[in-house]
């Protein structure tokens, strides 16, 4: 049976959505009986993340190393590729998080196999197996299939669903991964938070941008409301993120972060295509603009042709009314 | 200090790209571009050339035209260009691209290793890391400060929630993000420089390589076949006053669309 390893990254007190999404893939594929599935942990594994990842999984391995105490690329590959070897893995699954996007592909060059990164679909019952990625900013998908094994695919989050959990919970067991801390020439220094608990934009099911149309930096405070009332990441393109109203990570876009929400709320954007690049797989799009020939409306489900600093306020004080706050 | 630059000419980002009838290539507007993300890691690299004297290299894989792009870090002030063209390399995947560009920079002695953190046509990210993998070294991704020392180097990376500065030992490969600095604007005496500088070739033979370990051949992965993003429904525009419209739209996003 082909063995496919699902590698798990942790937030917080929980798995990731995307590692919860690929352990559901995972899972299908093994009720199918051709694959069987194993989750893949690195590093310091909590209590309450173990417990999670146990619904969700027919067996979890929690590779340990002092070497993974804290993230490093090289660390992790030689962790994960380690672990893939040792058990001829056949398949390698994980979110094109920040982190899944850096070491995975040294697992690749490792293996010396082939990595598929950023798929927003698979089609696992063809034969050969084969993954779909966007390219040229989505304007073209591309299917891709694998020449070498294990294959390794990163999913861009929201791309598949979390699946109910497992009535009974997965086996674990650990596995050392025995690297030496000369092979390690990277450390991690200082940790600066500056921003807590918020969702990052490109996991994010709801996000609020704001563009030029909001003529200065403070008046952001009304995407910001708007986004706390139903509990949504603020975004922003990429002249209001030059124009230092906004952090780069908040800049969603060709050079920003490409986002897979559920909703997209846009206002005072015009619709730039280094923009529609960042956010055009949200599955609803409402474009708030004055001008009605404004390009976001090309790209749009839902538009408003009006003024933001009327909408925004309604909507923020209707949404109150609506969800009882 | 020897600073090798990666960069990649890309089709301009406005240029057409459109699915060709068989499926399995594309048309693309022949307009081209130095990818976005290179540019900061050229800069990068001279403003490390400023700081700690040296010299800067930059490589590309591909056709001919991307000698444009060499003659671009050239012009803002690198010293050396190499183009990697050969017929063997062309259709390579992140693998079969970096395995090649790893042996053309072991050629010669190198401390500092710079790419952009993804080009935006292809959109992997894969060819950095995978670089550094080969070479056994360590890399640092989306680095937005570098500093360097004896040896050593500190990156600064944004992360979720905040930044990270993390300490590397040299030889390392780091990819560049968006705000690691402002690249310069090349003055007319370097454009000059660049129309007039010698461009070094390399082919699969030069470094030693068939053409099983190159290009389609050498790659790990293969398009199997294109095709176009579903297209959108037209717009629909909630009409009324603003907080009509506000109001209409709230109900759409909870009722209808039912996105929370």
């Amino acid at each position: 049976m082909d063995k496919i390893l699902v590698f798990v990254e942790a937030k917080g007190d929980g798995p990731r959505k995307v590692s919860l999404e690929l352990l559901s893939e995972g899972l299908k594929l093994a009720e199918s009986g051709q694959f069987s599935m194993e989750a893949v942990f690195l590093g310091k594994l909590s209590g309450t993340v173990k417990g999670e990842i146990l619904h969700y999984t027919e067996k979890l391995i929690h590779v340990t190393d002092p070497v993974l105490e804290n993230y490093t690329a090289e660390g992790y590959a030689m962790a994960l590729a380690g672990y893939a070897r040792a058990t001829g893995a056949k398949m390698i699954l994980a979110g094109a998080t920040q982190r899944g996007r850096d070491f995975l592909p040294r697992v690749a060059a490792l293996l010396q196999t082939g990595i598929a990164s950023d798929v927003t679909g698979a089609r696992w019952n063809a034969d050969p197996m084969t993954f779909i990625r966007p390219m040229y900013g989505g304007r073209v998908l591309a299917e891709v299939s694998f020449s070498a094994y294990p294959a390794i695919v990163t999913a861009r989050p929201n791309s598949f669903g979390v699946g109910a959990p497992l009535t009974q919970k997965g086996e674990f067991a650990e596995f050392q991964a025995g690297i030496s801390p000369e092979q390690v020439k990277t450390s991690i220094i200082k940790t600066e938070e500056t921003t807590l608990g918020k969702v990052d934009l490109t996991e994010a099911d709801l996000i609020v941008a704001g563009g030029r149309g909001l003529k200065a930096a403070e008046n952001f405070r009304l995407i910001e409301e708007l986004a706390r009332t139903i509990g949504a990441t603020v975004g922003a393109t990429r002249s209001v993120v030059d124009a230092k109203w906004r952090d780069q990570a908040d800049q969603v876009g060709k050079s920003g972060k490409t986002v897979s929400p559920k909703l997209y709320m846009g206002a005072g954007i015009s619709g730039a295509i280094h923009h529609i690049m960042g956010m055009d797989t949200a599955k609803v799009v409402l474009a708030i603009n004055n001008d009605p020939h404004a390009i976001i409306f090309n790209y749009a489900n839902y538009g408003i042709v009006g003024d933001l600093f009327e909408v925004l306020p309604a909507m923020t004080e209707e949404l109150r009314n609506r969800l009882g706050k | 200090m020897n600073v090798v630059v990666l960069v990649k000419q890309i089709p301009d980002p406005e240029a057409l790209v459109a699915i060709d009838g068989d499926g399995v290539s594309l048309d693309i507007e022949q307009k081209f571009a130095m990818n976005l993300f290179d540019e900061f890691a050229i800069e990068e690299a001279l403003r490390i050339k400023a700081k700690h004297a040296g010299k800067v290299k930059v490589i590309t894989l591909g056709s001919r035209k991307a000698i444009e792009a060499l003659r671009t870090g050239i012009a803002m002030g690198a010293d050396e260009a190499v183009l990697l063209e050969d017929e063997a390399f062309f259709d390579g995947d992140g693998y079969a691209t970096a395995f090649v560009l790893s042996r053309a920079i072991a050629k010669e002695p190198f401390d500092i290793i710079l790419c952009g953190r993804q080009a935006i046509d292809d959109d992997r990210g894969e060819v950095g890391p995978m670089v550094a993998q080969f070479l056994g070294l360590p890399h640092v991704g989306g680095i937005v400060k570098l500093d360097v020392a004896d040896g050593r180097a500190f990156a600064e990376v944004a992360v979720e929630g905040g930044k990270e500065t993390v300490e590397v030992q040299l030889p390392a490969l780091f990819t560049a993000q968006k705000g690691l600095n402002e690249p310069r604007v090349p003055l007319i005496t370097g454009v000059m420089k660049a129309m007039k500088a010698q461009i070094s070739r390399a082919t699969a033979a030069d470094l030693g390589l068939t053409t099983a370990q190159t290009g389609r051949q050498g790659s790990k992965v293969k398009v199997v076949r294109y095709s176009l993003p579903k297209k959108k429904p037209a717009v629909q525009i909630i009409p009324g006053t603003p907080r009509e419209a506000a109001v209409e739209a709230v109900r759409i996003l909870m009722d209808v669309e039912r996105v929370f």
